[in-house]
């Protein structure tokens, strides 16, 4: 398990294919020895990450694609989302759901975001080239 | 869609039992089928995630909005017998703190019953 292995996934830009690029990413999690939560938590985050970007990024979804592109390691799980999307930084432009408030005045909404940051060890947003790079990383040790 | 849902009720309480995942793909549809199943009697709804695989914060919504529309006098809203994957997002959400989470579906119903009892 300590080998470097890595895997690239492309994605369409539907709810369907991130269904689909999610479970790839889960298998390749498991068969790196990954604990099992370990494997839903990044099942999870890359359905959030990726849910994300089909519903912001562009108004003509299925002409674009979400690159993955996963790290294993003895030390950590990296895992890259990128878009060709319009500029959005989750960790500043979305909004964080009020974890405090009653039931009537609970939000819907902001808690995609706020999964994914209280599953992964790090979360790094930049933008490069016309491109949204989110950087996930889950630790071994984390 | 990946989630079937089986219903029961009895006197006005609504269970309803899900199986399989909820995510982007299918939450819309699973929001229309929940709410298509509820009648205007039905004064209490619980939901069953015993058998739930996955859950993200679009199923999480869906919970959500129907929380808030039981949300008033004489309604009354519960989730039951949360598997691993669902008990983890609707902890860490804080859903636990806003909504009433039983261990089984039967201490729901007796929640449910108990508080009829009183109101009565």
């Amino acid at each position: 398990m300590s080998a470097k292995r890595s895997l690239h996934i492309e994605a369409k830009c539907n709810p369907d294919e991130v269904r689909r690029a999610a479970e790839i990413a889960e298998d390749f999690a498991q068969g790196e020895d990954w604990p099992l939560k370990v494997v839903f938590q990044v099942k999870l985050a890359l359905e959030e990450v990726m849910m994300n970007v089909v519903s912001y990024a562009h108004e003509d979804g299925d002409n674009h694609q979400i690159d993955l592109d996963l790290v294993s390691d003895a030390e950590a799980l990296t895992i890259e989302i990128s878009d060709d999307g319009q500029p959005f930084d989750p960790l500043t432009d979305a909004p964080s759901p009020d974890l405090q408030a009653s039931l009537e005045d609970r939000h819907v909404g902001g808690l995609g975001v706020h999964l994914v940051r209280t599953m992964m060890d790090e979360v790094h947003y930049r933008r490069e080239r016309g491109r949204n790079l989110l950087t996930l990383v889950k630790l071994r040790d984390g | 869609m990946g989630i079937i849902i089986e219903w029961e009720r009895r006197d006005g309480i609504l269970v309803a039992t899900l199986t399989g995942r909820i995510d982007g793909s299918n939450a819309s549809e699973f929001q229309k089928t929940l709410e298509a199943g509820i009648d205007p009697g039905d004064y209490a709804l619980i939901l069953d995630f015993e058998q739930v695989s996955f859950i993200s914060s679009a199923g999480l919504r869906v919970v959500l909005i129907l929380a808030k529309k039981f949300n008033e006098p004489g309604k009354d809203f519960r989730i039951c017998t949360l598997s691993d994957p669902a008990r983890g997002v609707i902890t860490m959400s804080g859903f636990d703190r806003i909504i009433s989470v039983h261990e089984s579906q039967t201490a729901a119903v007796d929640a449910v019953e108990k508080i009829r009892a009183t109101r009565s």
